[in-house]
C-alpha cells in the first residue's frame, strides 16, 4: 500500500515536472520568436514602438498591449495576419507574411502570446 | 614553330606567376584577417551551422563564408578602408544603434583582405541570372505587395525612408552581387537557416523573385 502510494506520488511529481518544463520551453520559444520576428516593428514589449516604427513609415505597427484595438481581432484574424501578412486581412502590407517562416504551432502560440499582451479576447 | 613554342612558354610562365601572385595575396589577406582577429566576430567557414534563434543572437557580426558571392569587390575594398554602417541597428539588436566602430584597414591591407574575402564563394549563387535594371514589377512587389521598406532603408527621391532592422538597400547597386540577391530570395536557408526576414519561397513566384532582385540590384 505504502509502495503504491510512493509510486503514485512519484508519477504525479514526474508528470507535473514534464508539464511545467514543457510549458516553460513553449513559453521560452514563443517569447524568443516574438523578440526575433515581431519586436523589430512591434517593440520588445509589444507597444508598437520597435526600431522599424520610424517617422518615414506610412503606417504605425499595431500596439499589441492595447485591449481596445486587439479586442477587435478574432483569433482567426491574428493567425491569418501572421501567416499571410497584412494583405491577408486587408491591412497594410507593411506586415510581412510569416507562414513560410513559422510553423502553424508557433503561429498559434504567438496568437496566445498576443492575447496575453493585450489581456483581451476577440469578438 | 620555335616562336610558337616560346610564346606558349611565356604565357605559361605568366599564368603561373599570376596564379601564384593571386594565391599569395589571398594568403596575405587571410594572415591579416587572422592577425586582426576578424574571426572573433565573423564566421568564414561554411556551410551554415546555426539551428536556433539563440545561435543567431550569439553572433557578433555577419557571416562571411559566402561574402565573395554576396558583395562587389570594389565596394568591399573601399568599405574596409572607410566602413560605414550597413545595418542601422547594431547586429541583431533592437535597442542599440550601430555605433559605426568597425576597424578601418589601410589601403594595402584592405586590398589583400578583399582578395581573401572575395575568394569565399558559395556554389549556390549562379552567375549571370540577374541583370540590374529599373524593374517596375519588382518595384511594385518591393513597395506595394510586400512592404520590404518596412525593414530596409531605400531612397525615395532624395529622401531615405524605411525601417532600421534590415541592412540598408541604399547603394545596393554598388554593394550587392545581383545574383546573390536572387539566390538569397530563392534559397535563403543555405545562407541563413534562421533569419529574422520572412521566407518568401512559396509566397513569391520565381518571376517575382527575379523582378525584385533586378529592382533591388539597381537601387541607387
Amino acid at each position: 500500500m505504502d509502495k503504491k502510494f510512493i509510486y503514485a506520488a512519484a508519477l504525479l511529481v514526474f508528470s507535473f515536472t514534464v508539464v511545467i518544463s514543457g510549458y516553460s520551453a513553449a513559453l521560452a520559444d514563443v517569447k524568443e520568436n516574438y523578440r526575433f520576428y515581431c519586436s523589430q516593428c512591434h517593440g520588445l514589449e509589444g507597444k508598437g514602438d520597435g526600431p522599424n516604427a520610424t517617422k518615414s513609415q506610412p503606417v504605425s505597427p499595431r500596439n499589441h498591449t492595447d485591449p481596445k484595438e486587439m479586442g477587435k481581432l478574432t483569433d482567426e484574424d491574428i493567425i491569418n495576419v501572421i501567416t499571410g501578412g497584412g494583405k491577408a486581412t486587408s491591412k497594410s502590407t507593411m506586415m510581412p507574411p510569416f507562414g513560410k517562416t513559422l510553423t502553424e504551432k508557433e503561429i498559434a502560440e504567438l496568437k496566445d502570446h498576443l492575447r496575453g499582451l493585450c489581456k483581451c479576447k476577440g469578438p | 614553330m620555335t616562336f610558337k613554342l616560346s610564346r606558349l612558354l611565356s604565357f605559361s610562365v605568366l599564368a603561373l606567376f599570376v596564379g601564384f601572385a593571386a594565391t599569395a595575396n589571398a594568403g596575405g589577406g587571410k594572415a591579416i584577417f587572422d592577425a586582426k582577429k576578424c574571426g572573433g566576430c565573423h564566421q568564414t567557414k561554411g556551410p551554415a551551422k546555426e539551428k536556433t534563434i539563440k545561435d543567431m543572437l550569439k553572433k557578433k557580426g555577419p557571416e562571411l563564408w559566402y561574402v565573395g558571392s554576396k558583395l562587389q569587390e570594389e565596394f568591399l575594398k573601399g568599405w574596409l578602408q572607410d566602413p560605414k554602417p550597413i545595418r542601422p541597428m547594431a547586429f541583431y539588436s533592437l535597442t542599440k544603434k550601430n555605433p559605426g566602430d568597425h576597424p578601418k584597414l589601410s589601403a594595402k591591407d584592405a586590398g589583400e583582405v578583399t582578395e581573401y574575402l572575395m575568394s569565399l564563394k558559395s556554389k549556390d549563387v549562379k552567375a549571370g541570372a540577374i541583370k540590374p535594371k529599373k524593374n517596375i514589377k519588382g518595384k511594385l512587389v518591393f513597395k506595394k505587395k510586400q512592404g520590404c521598406y518596412g525593414c530596409h532603408l531605400s531612397k525615395k527621391g532624395k529622401k531615405i525612408t524605411g525601417g532600421m532592422t534590415g541592412p540598408t538597400l541604399v547603394g545596393a547597386s554598388k554593394r550587392l552581387n545581383p545574383d546573390w540577391i536572387y539566390a538569397y530570395m530563392t534559397n535563403p536557408k543555405v545562407f541563413k537557416p534562421v533569419k529574422d526576414m520572412p521566407v518568401y519561397v512559396g509566397v513569391l513566384n520565381d518571376t517575382d523573385m527575379k523582378n525584385v532582385s533586378e529592382y533591388v540590384s539597381n537601387l541607387p
